[in-house]
């Protein structure tokens, strides 16, 4: 260590105390699994939106000013646009690396939810939500709605045909809510349909609002994360009041800038090579134009796909209406999300179980939970496909009716049917007490430069008598 | 306590660690060739960007360099972290997370110690304050109420009037048969090209085949020009698929199709109620006029869309 | 893992830069814009003798009259000698098939003369011989684009994808289609596209159409020539659906490799 860089450390330390802050952080510990990286991705995902995204502020006019285009996409050569389009256009075509930034930013938003997702998925199968990780769930469904409302206020900005007609359905939502909808919308949109206020407004929410909840809540998740320590699965040496793992520094720092650089390098590939959201070709957004097909980015695509699956109901209630919207739009999201929000508590309720986890389930041993987790999944997926059902129906030469009612058949018997095959898979593999996650603990096998192996343990001293595992393999305890 | 050498006082968990293990890696020099190999990449990549954007630029080598100059750096920390550091398996305890009855006890002591007499007594004060508190924080949600206006009837209005020419996105009025048999076309009243409201389509359908109640029939003129709204009733997206030979309409956000024989009643996908048709007369030069507005509201259905208009 | 890593991601890199365009014909071999039907004598009883081989079994013993079956239209129904020009330069016609739409693209099986006799005998049959003329270097682009949005981008996409139509219909992608298709079907309204293709003032033979045509022309071609994919593989054209797809398994299947990878055997 360098001298300057001592007199550094010194010096910050007189003031704020750091030294001994810097030690713990860097002494804490975590575990090693690569499914405890998925959120990270969801993290260094962040990092690329919002450096892509601050470059991107610095073109982006969010005025829907009519203005000429003269630009070098040469069709719309002296058409009237609005401003905010003009911007987008001179950015993906005048600007050097403009496409790029632009692509790379709406890339890695639908890897940022997919992510998202994934994490999600992880967190629930392995029972990481219970107690005492129940506010840190709700942290994190909090943060998959704010990512949720970037996203679709995020490809809306460019006000080109297939992102006014994603907010004219929107509209269309809000006005389906029972007494206040009509009043909610007008004050949202700034009038009736198309509201030209909108697209600063949603521009508001992109780059100002939502954007600081959503760090201020993964500021939040991270702390709570560090302060209750990351959970871990069940194995040799491993309770529920410790946690075996590697350090931040040096192992687990290297670990995260690595995925933090093969995030940016993924994101930055398909920004380059893979043509996303191609909105010259879509041409300005004018309510009486439509273009086919017609879908929202993959994660608004449920909302899409429950639109297309929905029954013609509506209802005339003493001289009301409930639109027919409101059932897909309004009351599935409703209920769906409002289970997954409080599923740590609809759980606790059933299982009664109310004491603290740090260890992980395996999720075939939890075939009930499993088996609903699947169940929703399945609702979830049936309705992404009937959201590219066009699509899907050219690929595969069916007419849309036909998958249309196949999968309003799916998503009756479909989540039953997952329930009940995810659940006897679970039991059964239950059985044959394989443990993945805990195949390889206990040895550490690496190879030497003349060919042989060495190994090296990594069992914990032995504690209460219990006997620590010599070997590997699948039926080793 | 003015030494800043002196070591914080309480152990706290990361000073009750326990290694359990440590990777050896024997031979380093593979490891280490490959992560100076690695690296270099990177290097080079870097380079290449600068010569690639300075020289022009191009999005997609630009996206593929910054992809092996980030990937390869990756790749480097990666192996260094796997094969070069090590790794030190540590076993750390956890600490109780709750702060124990007593810590309770205390921390609601300090909170209600100085506010508990007032608590007690002056529980008229108090609802005034809650009063207070609850008036206030609801005027400041004021403002948002000026985010927009009263919804009032324009939901239920178009700017369609009896009597307005029909004309087509460009502002030309539209005669009758100017519209090829098996044709389609978008229209909207004169002075309101391009209103999102008041688009309609004008289809010409062959003779004979339309299935409407004779008051219908009436805003049809030769029975074979009838309009209806563009909006579809479902949520709101323009249905521009026009199907000529069925004589159906398609709507492409969600499916729902509508039977132009027979009102625009649909047949099958989400929609619940048909578009509202446009009732049409030809003016003394044969230009398309429309009779009057929409006898529904147009569009997606709202809560009190069937209450007066 | 690392070199299974390299490896998908080297074949998603691949995948990625070699996916065309989605739609487009099948069938290079796209016989050339016909020239107006002429007088000849010859032609016509060229083209009676192949109507009576290829033609009469289904659409009846004369052109002008009935077909043999209920959903066979008759051809003079269905838009004279351009609707023949079409259907047979297109390879639509002769059916191929017993079911499914008539709306596939095939190879063409006649070649350029024949398809001249059979487009003068039934265009003569009919009383309507006439082939538009198009000429998309006639076109204005802008004006086209224009057009296009508005008439025909509902069923066939702004980028000229196409889309499905419900039941067996499906608006036909238009990323390779040549101007003389463009010009017939805006005349003829072939299977569920209306008739004038949704123009506002679309009468074939004045000038006014003529300009129009060529102007769509113009912007239908330029899908193909120049289509402006700057941003890369154009992943199919259908929007956010396969965009969604590559980001899971591409994106995100890169990134849980890496993350194994990284994690080593923890």
């Amino acid at each position: 260590m360098t001298t300057m860089m001592e007199r550094s450390f010194k010096y910050l330390d007189e003031r704020l105390g750091s030294a001994s802050l810097a030690r713990t952080a860097l002494r804490k510990v975590f575990p090693d699994h690569w499914s405890f990286l998925l959120g990270e991705i969801a993290l260094f995902a962040l990092v690329v939106l919002i450096f892509t995204g601050t470059f991107l502020t610095f073109f982006y006019n969010p005025s829907i000013q009519e203005v000429v285009y003269d630009g070098p996409y040469e069709p719309l050569r002296g058409a009237h646009v609005s401003a905010a389009y003009n911007s987008v256009l001179r950015l993906s075509f005048e600007v050097p690396a403009g496409l790029l930034m632009r692509q790379t930013h709406h890339w890695a938003a639908l890897v940022f939810l997919a992510a998202i997702v994934i994490h999600l998925c992880r967190i629930f199968f392995t029972g990481a939500f219970r107690r005492p990780r129940e506010v840190n769930w709700l942290v994190g469904v909090g943060l998959l709605f704010l990512a949720l409302g970037e996203g679709f206020t995020g490809y809306s900005l460019p006000d080109d045909l297939l992102s006014g007609i994603g907010l004219r359905i929107f509209y269309a939502v809000t006005l389906a809510i029972p007494v206040v909808g009509t009043w909610v919308t007008y004050l949202l949109f700034g009038g009736e349909f198309p509201a030209p206020d909108i697209i600063s407004r949603l521009f508001v929410f992109h780059i100002m609002l939502l954007p600081a909840l959503l760090l201020a809540l993964v500021g939040v998740h991270l702390a709570i994360l560090v302060l209750q320590k990351h959970t871990q699965f069940p194995g040799p040496g491993k309770t529920e009041r410790n946690v075996v793992g590697k350090r931040l520094w040096p192992e687990q720092t290297f670990k995260s800038v690595s995925l933090l650089l093969f995030t940016t390098a993924v994101l930055a590939m398909l920004g380059g090579i893979a043509q996303i959201n191609p909105v010259w070709q879509f041409g300005p957004f004018e309510p009486f134009n439509v273009t086919s097909p017609a879908q929202p980015d993959w994660y608004i695509g449920f909302l899409d796909g429950a639109l297309r699956l929905g029954p013609p109901w509506d209802l005339n209630l003493f001289g009301f209406t409930i639109s027919e919207v409101f059932w897909p739009a309004v009351l599935f999201p409703g209920i769906a999300f409002g289970i997954l929000t409080l599923w740590p508590w609809i759980e606790r309720r059933f299982t009664k179980d109310r004491a603290e986890h740090n260890l992980l389930d395996h999720p075939r041993d939890t075939p009930v939970r499993t088996g609903i987790g699947a169940a929703g999944l399945m609702v979830f997926f049936i309705m992404f496909l009937e959201g590219g059902n066009d699509i899907f129906g050219v690929l595969l030469g069916v007419p849309v009716e036909t998958i249309t009612r196949i999968l309003q058949w799916g998503l009756v018997i479909g989540p039953l049917v997952t329930f009940l095959a995810t659940y006897w898979i679970c039991r059964s593999l239950s059985r044959t007490r394989l443990r993945p996650a805990q195949i390889n603990a206990g040895v550490r096998l690496s190879r030497t430069s003349d060919g042989g192996y060495e190994t090296v343990s990594l069992e914990p001293p032995a504690e209460d008598g219990e006997r620590a595992p010599a070997a590997t393999g699948p039926h080793a305890e | 306590m003015t030494d800043s050498d002196q070591q914080g006082s309480e152990p706290v968990d990361v000073d009750r660690q326990t290694e359990v293990g440590q990777e050896h890696h024997g031979d380093r020099r593979k490891a280490e060739r490959r992560v100076g190999i690695a690296l270099a990449v990177a290097i080079l990549a870097g380079i290449g960007l600068f010569v690639v954007y300075f020289t022009g630029g191009q999005t997609q080598i630009e996206g593929l360099l910054f992809a092996v100059a980030f990937g390869a750096f990756g790749v480097a920390l990666g192996i260094w972290a796997n094969h070069l550091l090590d790794a030190r398996e540590v076993v750390e305890e956890r600490h109780e997370l709750t702060s124990g009855p007593a810590g309770r006890e205390a921390f609601e002591a300090a909170l209600t110690e100085e506010v508990g007499p007032v608590l007690g007594r002056r529980s008229m004060l108090l609802r005034l304050l809650v009063g207070a508190g609850g008036a206030l924080g609801l005027a400041l949600l004021l403002p948002v109420l000026s985010l927009g206006p009263a919804p009032g009837n324009t939901l239920k209005q178009t700017p369609w009037r009896r009597g307005s020419r029909v004309v087509d996105e460009e502002g030309e009025p539209v005669s009758l048969n100017q519209v090829p048999e098996d044709g389609f076309l978008t229209v909207f009243p004169e002075g309101h090209d391009g209103a999102a409201d008041a688009q309609t389509l004008l289809i010409h359908v062959r003779p004979g085949s339309l299935k409407l109640p004779p008051e219908k029939m009436a805003g049809v003129p030769e029975g074979t020009h009838v309009a209806y709204s563009k909006i579809c009733t479902h949520a709101g997206c323009p249905v521009g698929l026009y199907r000529a030979e069925s004589q159906t309409l398609i709507c492409p956000c969600h499916q729902s199709q509508f039977d132009v024989s027979d009102g625009a009643k649909p047949f099958f996908g989400p929609a619940a109620r048909p578009l509202p048709q446009l009732p049409l007369g030809v003016d003394e030069e044969g230009i398309l006029v429309a009779q009057g507005d929409f006898p529904e509201p147009v569009g997606p259905a709202f809560w009190d869309m069937n209450r007066g208009r | 893992m690392r070199r299974t890593a390299i490896l998908l991601g080297g074949v998603a890199v691949l995948a990625l830069l070699l996916s065309p365009a989605a739609g487009g014909a099948p069938g290079a071999a796209r016989v050339a814009a016909q020239q107006q039907p002429s007088d000849s004598p010859a032609l016509d009883a060229r083209g009676r003798e192949l109507y009576q081989t290829a033609c009469a079994s289904c659409h009846g013993p004369d052109p002008s009259g009935p077909s043999y079956y209920p959903d066979v239209p008759s051809l003079a129904d269905v838009g004279g000698a351009a609707a023949v020009n079409w259907a047979l330069r297109t390879g639509r016609m002769p059916w191929k098939d017993n079911k499914g739409p008539a709306i596939e693209r095939g190879e063409p099986r006649f070649n350029e003369e024949d398809t001249r006799a059979l487009v003068t005998h039934i265009g003569k049959a009919v009383g309507d011989a006439q082939i538009p003329d198009v000429d998309p270097a006639r076109g204005n682009l802008q004006r086209g684009r224009e057009l296009y949005g508005q008439a025909c981008a509902a069923c066939h996409g702004m980028n000229g994808a196409g889309a499905a139509l419900g039941g067996e219909n499906i608006a036909v992608s238009l990323q390779n289609v040549t101007p003389q298709d463009v010009a017939e079907a805006i005349k003829i309204g072939p299977g569920q596209m209306p008739v004038g293709g949704g123009l506002a003032d679309y009468e074939f033979g004045t000038a006014a159409s003529t300009q129009e045509v060529d102007d769509i022309a113009a912007y239908v071609e330029s899908l193909r020539t120049d289509p402006y994919n700057e941003g890369g593989a154009p992943i199919g054209g259908k929007g956010p659906v396969p965009e969604g797809f590559v980001a899971w398994v591409i994106g995100l299947g890169l990134l849980v490799v890496a993350s194994r990878w990284i994690a080593g055997r923890g």
